[in-house]
């Protein structure tokens, strides 16, 4: 066929040197599995056991009471006791406790007397989950406590407004849940569009894409036979990351696999298609780099890896929509956690598959099949 | 086989090849010479269809180089100047890489691989990873590289640059059998002694074709051989010392060391007495004085200060 001229020499040649260079193979499977499991492990916003000093100036059992539910809320951690609000304060800006709890000498009389018994709760706002999390927890905490007293004073028994919240999917509200299926997609891309990026560039680097000039080779076929290796070997890597997220981080999968390996076969067909097209433009192993780097670097912030994209500036949101791993990641979420089928999500392959196509075209035509 | 009319190449304000034109027969061994940044390589990337000429046409069997850049492809063989080969594959593999490329398949490419590895010698190395090939075998390999689609025309750019001498030779050797097997060759190199070897040769300096044609005829040119003068060998002990001796001679027009002689490039009227005489005063009473014909390089070196003296005002 002559628009793939030249494909089957390409192929078989890329696939024996990718498995005569052992580092190679190496480096394409070790950095991923790695940062999935650091990533996996590391990237965790559930909140558990904030440092927390007391001052107590009440010494009294209800403070003591109180004390005691703060910690039973798995939430706070008391780590010590001080004598002032200066050292409580001192305490957090030193970084020894993120919370800082004071009861003052009044607060079990007032309480008696059925007036406002007032509790202080410093919180470390510098790390706004923690802050977040402390305030909920601590606000709760009142809320119940109040509530409990009011009823028991009013002879009511039942709260008279009650939300029962249900979470879907991800009933406990594990973090990895949320964060593995993202840092799937962010690993997947670093060691795949290098692979290609390179691909070109190290026949340029060796002087034998001369001899390719030369040879009546379609820029198609070149490209595919270029592409091909490395798209199945991104596959064996989908599947074995796959099995690190399933057997090691727990995480359900409850769509099909059919739908989670095309979402994959789309997803790293562009970005070997990317690779390809950085390889067309860099002259260099350096240069091939530093754009691939630049390319990555966006789609950590702006796929929804980190933040929800709703909330991004509408500027920001329009750049997420242009990046293959903002499709990637809601994929796997939907997939995996919620069990969505392709048919939910079609438009979402479609434009995967559409991005694939284009840079490859844009790859292929960019390729210069002359010297200047 | 190649046809070049007025071939040019302009890279911004700097013209690499300005007007070149000439032609090759069919199974000539066409030799390219000419210093580095001549424009050598620069004529060899816009036959091979990889460069675009500023203008003028060439031709290769009657395949235009820009037009029937497609079908021109099939019919040669280019060996670039830093030809590389893939390291980490084997002799065999960098062999069926280059002939699938082509489009060759199954027995055709064993049988065209295994008539290569005979015809270069490699059989004992063909499970040899190249990076692990001498630079003579590399060399040896590159080639029959760019002979498995059966080209009718083969380019070597440098192809005996940076090795041995026994090497060298054995690769002229095997540059003569694929002549032989009707394969036109296109070589540049550096060595006029490789020069001397080719049925024909051209000269590129300053981007500009200065000669063209069979090396006995160049010799011939009434620009190497001025009316009035010849030129003679001579043999002696402490050549160095001669050579300047023999400068101080009026009517000796030029006079060059070449090993264990020098030759001169005298007027008719200077005897071979008189060269004695003026080699007994710097102490020299023996001298071998015979009458030779110009070298190649004689002609290059007399036709490149021609071009300097119509260069300069």
């Amino acid at each position: 066929m002559k628009l793939f001229r030249g494909y089957t020499a390409i192929l078989l040649k890329e696939f024996t040197t990718m498995f005569r260079d052992p580092t190679t193979l190496f480096f394409m499977f070790f950095p991923p599995v790695v940062q999935i499991i650091a990533f996996g492990y590391a990237l965790d916003n559930d909140v558990k056991h904030m440092a927390t000093v007391l001052l107590n100036e009440d010494r009294t059992v209800e403070s003591r009471q109180l004390v005691e539910k703060f910690a039973n809320t798995g939430s706070f951690r008391i780590i010590g006791e001080v004598r002032s609000v200066g050292d409580l304060e001192a305490a957090i800006r030193q970084g020894k406790a993120y919370v800082g709890l004071q009861i003052p000498p009044d607060f079990t009389r007032n309480l008696r007397a059925g007036r406002n018994a007032q509790v202080q709760v410093l919180i470390d706002g510098s790390s706004s989950t923690i802050a977040l999390q402390a305030l909920q927890t601590s606000m709760g905490i009142a809320m119940r406590e109040s509530l409990v007293m009011l009823g028991a004073a009013t002879g009511q028994r039942e709260q008279p407004v009650e939300v029962r919240p249900q979470v879907l999917y991800n009933p406990s509200m594990k973090s990895a849940n949320f964060f593995v299926p993202g840092v799937m997609g962010l690993a997947l891309q670093i060691a795949t569009v290098f692979a290609t990026a390179l691909a070109l560039v190290r026949e340029r680097e060796k002087g034998t894409l001369e001899n390719l000039l030369v040879a009546p080779l379609s820029r198609s076929g070149l490209m595919l036979g270029k592409l091909t290796p490395y798209l199945l070997m991104s596959m064996t890597m989908a599947t074995l990351i796959f099995l690190v997220a399933r057997w090691v981080f727990q995480i359900p999968i409850r769509g099909d696999l059919s739908a989670l390996f095309l979402a994959t076969f789309l997803f790293v067909f562009a970005l070997l298609s990317i690779g390809l097209l950085i390889s067309t433009r860099a002259q260099n192993h350096m240069q091939a780099l530093q754009m691939t780097m630049a390319l990555i670097l966006p789609s950590v912030f702006f796929s929804g890896f980190l933040f929800p994209r709703e909330t991004m500036p509408q500027f920001f949101y329009w750049i997420s929509t242009v990046i293959p791993a903002t499709y990637f990641i809601e994929l796997m979420r939907a997939t995996m956690l919620r069990g969505a089928t392709i048919a939910d999500y079609w438009h979402y392959y479609v434009i995967l598959a559409g991005m694939g196509v284009g840079v490859f075209a844009m790859a292929a035509a960019r390729f210069r099949t002359k010297l200047s | 086989m190649i046809e070049v009319q007025n071939l040019t190449k302009r890279f911004g304000n700097f013209t690499a090849v300005d007007g070149a034109s000439f032609s090759v027969g069919k199974g000539a061994i066409f030799g390219f010479l000419g210093p580095n940044g001549s424009g050598k390589s620069t004529v060899i990337r816009m036959l091979c269809g990889i460069l675009s000429p500023s203008g003028g046409k060439a031709s290769i069997g009657g395949h235009d180089v820009v037009a029937d850049s497609d079908q021109l492809k099939g019919t040669i063989g280019y060996m670039s100047q830093k030809f590389s080969l893939y390291d980490e594959l084997t002799v065999t593999e960098n062999l069926l890489f280059y002939g699938r490329l082509y489009g060759i398949k199954g027995e055709t490419l064993r049988q065209r691989m295994d008539e290569l590895i005979s015809l270069t010698h490699l059989a004992p190395y063909v499970g040899r990873r190249a990076a692990l090939l001498s630079g003579g075998w590399r060399q040896r390999l590159a080639m029959a590289c760019c002979l498995m689609h059966k080209p009718a025309v083969l380019f070597l750019d440098e192809p005996t640059a940076g090795i041995d001498p026994v090497a060298r030779r054995e690769l002229w050797d095997l540059l003569f059998e694929f002549s032989s097997q009707g394969i036109t060759l296109f070589v540049t190199t550096h060595y006029m002694d490789e020069a001397e070897r080719c049925s024909h040769v051209g000269y590129i300096y300053l981007s500009k074709l200065i000669v063209c044609g069979e090396p006995d005829h160049l010799k011939q040119l009434p620009e190497v051989n001025p009316a009035g003068a010849r030129r003679l060998d001579v043999t002696c002990d402490h050549v160095t010392v001669g050579l300047q001796a023999v400068r101080r001679l009026p009517g000796v027009r030029s006079a060059t060391v070449f090993g264990q002689s020098m030759h001169l490039l005298v007027e008719q009227r200077i005897t071979e007495q008189q060269i004695h005489e003026q080699l007994a005063k710097v102490s020299i009473q023996q001298a071998d004085i015979r009458p030779i014909a110009p070298s190649l390089e004689d002609v290059f070196v007399t036709l490149t200060a021609e071009q300097l003296e119509g260069v300069r005002p």
